[in-house]
């Protein structure tokens, strides 16, 4: 199951969560949901056990309200990804190849863009929320629920501000990811070569 | 007036009934002994014990298991309600298991991946570790890096290389249901609606006489409860079919039965115009006891279809109280003792010449035929030893004076037939009736298929084939049973067809096959793994690059070479296992078994096909084999016909002569032709079951033609006579016709137009052999 979808669907439940407090839900997820399209760069830290350093790879993402997500790693190799209501897919060459359904990754990859289409419903079944901080510097704390997600990882800590800066993930093996969207700008609309990659 | 003997006959034969009753309150000591399995009434095909230890091992799912798909537009209410049922369903009783959602074992997957990282690894991946290491390393890289990859159950400091990731990948897809990872449901998407898997397996099987009809009133409650919270409940199971069999049954035998019986009794009424002519239905009764004790006797139990067909048997058993009862419009005055005397030799042709037809059904491969041949000749025995040794004293005072509308038109047809024959001369009638037949038989088409013995309503097809369309799990009957001399040769030649069934599979002909190759590779395959492995060490430069620690890879390395060839047994005991468990069928007398099974609609003659050249592989489908069983007996079922004539004639020479005797049974044959020619001007298609009907009809019409032939009291009363006979046979056979049980509805529409050809032409069975003795006997 996709964890990183996990997260980057919880980041946009934020846009839709109708739940109150002081800086609450409410209030994030309409902080979040106002930007139509966000550009940044990302840094991508693979914390595994037995590795002295992690593994860290950098890249670009874009991530548009109506279509998707695209994520292109630039280093240290290169590979585009998007994930849209279709699925996940790879740019191979020039062509977007549809990776087969995992069983359970595209459902996971179904629940994030049912949560991006405003269907809260599913990560709240499947976790706990808790934010706190303010507007400027929050962070939300995602605790899984079910059985079966508590087998697989601890929790997922996501820290932002006007945007999304962090996303951690706490796998109860011992090891962690963490991702760090940096330079996001949500003022730029979507280029041509990005809407063709979305309309693909 | 009365013998002696004719007053101790009621006696010595109320003894005999007495004791009939006994036995038959014994039998039914522990309930109604009564069975509806299907596969009992179809023929053995002898497969050999493997054979039949696989067939029954595909087939125990089919009869305990039900699956339900419970659907809502909302994934969370689906569930809800899924659980809901669930609980409800566990705690009926009924049910052995019921499995909602998936109680994974996350530390057991873990170590049997760890443990396989040999024995599992797929073709492609062993063929990339073998001929490409370095795209093999590659991939690795690019895998640790990928944020998209997915989840690992293993983590990564525990396999470095990435093997158990691969495994976990190239399971086979089952079906198109997804795993609900918050509540652990199987969710599948269709039709705007979130379908949750709900499984239950019973605590017996769907040929228990009572669970079918409790399981499916189960199903009923749960889907009234679902329809109030808008969710829908889409069902499957063997045990829905076998509840609607047995339904089926009991309202077909109720309306057979039924309407035979009061068409039977009203036209006694109408015709005899006596309250105590009723009791001519006493042999009935007593055939009906006699058929069922029998037929538990010899069987130990009697099945529900032999209960539809057999209640026909009414019809025939009320012929022999009607044989002489018709006397009456001859006889005058009627009295019952004298009356029989005079039938009693037509009678007792007509007895042994219906049971000659009626056992010859018992010598084709059909249980079922048998249990009802048995059925029927020993409920005609009965009804005749009731109807020559009780139903006289019965009626011994009632005088018969009958209506005398049906004589007037009996009157009325055989003048009619007069009329007929000075315009057109019987040659020329026959030849006439040939051309029809001839032209009949030209068009007439044979089909045979078992699923003409099951009745299944639209409704409960529709929605299994909903549930294959929505879930991908489409179980065929067909399966490959896979032999080798050990594991080795068995799991080589498993891969061997699974290439084969992968080719289908790729040009859509096949939706999917399951076999214990995809789940491990054989152990020289596990060797060669190995080997490769040992190269690694050449191209793995990228992993140490990204940090790697080289000892950790030389670890693993380590343990991968140590790693013990794994056997089949072993592979079955994890989790990953469990689909192929029902596979492995272990060793045999000469190595070892398994199976390859198969999903989705296909094309037997081209799995067939498959299996030709590839050694100790066979393709095992049971329902194409009993199709052909279907069409061979076709002929055998001929063929006893034509003995059974032979046996007939033989028996009436005795009364009639040859030229008699022959005469007598060419009638009958005609009439089966015709009745052949007739389905073929119809459209209908002649199937296994209209051959038994005719075969049926042959016996029962001899009755008629020696009915004509004797002419006892006149043509126009033994026409009255015949037209009763085949009026009432006609009400309780002709009613099967009307069965939504296609093999049954073909055998009663056959029997109907048997019966009709056989009435018309009786009157040529000849009228000058017995001399006119009419009014004598009286005296």
């Amino acid at each position: 199951m996709n964890l990183f979808c996990k997260c980057l669907g919880a980041m946009a439940l934020l846009a839709v969560s109708t739940l109150a407090n002081a800086f609450d839900l409410q209030q994030l997820s309409e902080q979040l949901a106002k930007p139509d399209v966000i550009h940044g760069q990302f840094i991508q830290e693979k914390h595994l056990r037995a590795l002295p350093q992690p593994l860290i790879s950098k890249g670009n993402f874009v991530l548009a309200k109506n279509h998707g997500l695209l994520w292109l790693l630039k280093t240290p190799l290169q590979q585009d990804y998007r994930i849209t209501a279709n699925g996940i897919a790879r740019r191979d060459g020039n062509a977007w190849q549809l990776l087969p359904n995992k069983s359970a990754g595209a459902e996971q990859n179904r629940l994030f863009l049912a949560v991006l289409q405003g269907d809260s419903s599913g990560l709240q079944r499947d976790f706990e929320l808790a934010l706190s901080g303010d507007a400027q510097q929050w962070k939300l704390t995602l605790t899984p629920r079910s059985v079966l997600l508590k087998q697989v990882f601890n929790q997922i800590n996501i820290d932002g501000g006007e945007l999304v800066q962090t996303i951690e993930l706490l796998e109860t093996q011992g090891d962690s990811t963490v991702l760090r969207m940096q330079d996001s700008t949500s003022g730029q609309p979507l280029s041509e070569a990005e809407q063709h990659d979305f309309a693909e | 007036m009365t013998l002696p003997s004719e007053r101790r006959l009621p006696w010595l034969f109320l003894i005999l009934l007495l004791a009939v009753v006994a036995l038959a309150g014994w039998q039914w000591r522990d309930g109604a002994p009564l069975s509806a399995n299907l596969m009992e009434l179809v023929p053995g095909t002898n497969p050999d014990a493997l054979e039949l230890r696989a067939e029954q091992r595909m087939q125990e799912p089919l009869n305990r298991e039900m699956l339900v798909l419970v659907g809502h537009a909302d994934r969370q209410q689906a569930v809800a309600m899924a659980q809901t049922l669930g609980e409800q369903w566990q705690a009926s009783g009924l049910f052995e298991k019921v499995q909602w959602n998936l109680q994974a074992d996350l530390p057991a997957l873990r170590t049997q991946l760890l443990q396989g990282r040999l024995a599992m690894l797929s073709a492609d991946d062993r063929q990339l570790l073998s001929e490409h290491p370095d795209a093999f390393i590659q991939q690795r890289v690019q895998a640790l890096f990928d944020p998209f990859n997915g989840f690992t159950l293993v983590p990564s400091q525990d396999d470095w290389l990435g093997l158990t990731g691969r495994i976990q990948n190239s399971q086979p897809k089952h079906g198109t249901v997804q795993l609900d990872i918050g509540s652990g449901a199987l969710v599948a998407d269709a039709d705007g609606k979130r379908w949750v898997l709900l499984r239950a397996r019973t605590t017996g099987n769907a040929f228990d006489m009572n669970l079918p009809l409790k399981v499916a009133d189960l199903l009923q409650h749960s889907r009234e409860q679902a329809a109030k919270s808008d969710v829908q409940l889409l069902a499957a199971s063997g045990l829905l079919y076998a509840a609607n069999g047995q339904q089926q049954a009991t309202r077909e035998m109720t309306w057979v039965g039924g309407g035979a019986t009061l068409g039977i009794l009203l036209l006694l009424l109408l015709a005899f115009r006596r309250w105590r002519v009723l009791l001519a239905f006493v042999p009935v009764l007593v055939g009906m006891l006699f058929g069922a004790v029998a037929c538990v006797a010899l069987f130990g139990h009697m099945h529900v279809m032999t209960l539809v067909l057999g209640s026909s048997l009414i019809g025939v058993a009320v012929d022999y109280p009607l044989h002489y009862l018709s006397k009456s419009w001859s006889l005058k005055p009627w009295r019952s003792w004298p009356a029989l005397r005079l039938t009693l030799s037509g009678l007792t042709l007509s007895l042994i010449t219906s049971a000659i037809g009626y056992l010859a059904l018992a010598w084709t491969p059909f249980p079922a035929l048998t249990q009802i041949a048995v059925f029927s000749a020993a409920g005609l025995l009965g009804a005749y030893l009731s109807a020559v040794c009780l139903l006289p004293a019965l009626l011994n005072n009632v005088e018969l004076q009958p209506a005398q509308w049906p004589l007037r038109l009996a009157e009325r047809l055989v003048q009619l037939r007069e009329n007929l024959l000075e315009h057109v001369r019987t040659p020329v009638l026959l030849a006439l009736l040939i051309a029809f037949c001839a032209g009949g038989l030209v068009q007439l088409q044979s089909k045979n298929d078992i699923r003409q013995w099951v009745g299944a309503p639209q409704r409960l097809t529709d929605e299994a084939q909903t549930i294959a369309r929505i879930t991908g799990y489409q179980p065929t009957s067909q399966f490959f049973l896979v032999r080798g001399a050990n594991q080795q040769q068995l799991l080589e030649r498993q891969a061997a067809l699974s290439e084969r069934l992968q080719q289908l599979v790729n040009l859509d002909k096949l939706q999917g096959y399951l076999a214990l190759d995809q789940l491990l590779s054989p152990p020289s395959q596990q060797q060669q793994v190995r080997e490769a492995l040992s190269k690694l060490p050449q191209y793995w430069q990228p992993l140490l690059e990204l940090g790697v620690p080289l000892a950790a890879l030389q670890t693993e390395l380590q343990q991968l070479q140590n790693l013990p060839a794994e056997d089949i047994d072993a592979a079955l005991a994890g989790p990953l296992g469990e689909p192929y468990r029902t596979l492995w069928l272990g060793p045999t007398a000469d190595g070892v078994a398994a199976m390859t099974s198969l999903q989705g609609l296909n094309n037997p003659s081209l799995l067939r096909v498959q299996a030709l050249d590839l050694p100790g592989v066979m393709l095992v489908d049971r329902l194409g084999e009993l199709n052909n069983v279907f069409a061979a007996t076709q002929i055998s079922a001929a063929e006893l016909k034509l003995a059974s004539c032979v046996l007939i004639v033989l028996v009436l020479i005795v009364p009639f002569g040859f030229g008699g005797a022959l005469r007598i049974v060419a009638l009958p044959l005609l009439a089966a032709l015709c009745s052949l020619a007739s389905l073929g001007w119809l459209g209908q298609p002649l199937t296994l079951f209209s051959l038994f009907g005719l075969l049926l009809v042959t016996a029962i019409s001899v009755d008629y033609a020696i009915l004509m032939r004797e002419q006892v009291g006149g043509a126009a009363v033994s026409l009255l006579g015949t037209l009763l006979a085949a009026l009432t046979t006609w009400l309780s056979f002709g009613l099967l016709a009307v069965s939504s049980t296609p093999a049954v509805s073909n055998f009663g529409l056959a029997v109907s137009l048997g019966l009709a050809f056989s009435f018309i032409l009786a009157p040529w069975a000849g009228r000058h052999v017995h001399r006119a003795a009419v009014v004598e006997p009286a005296a």
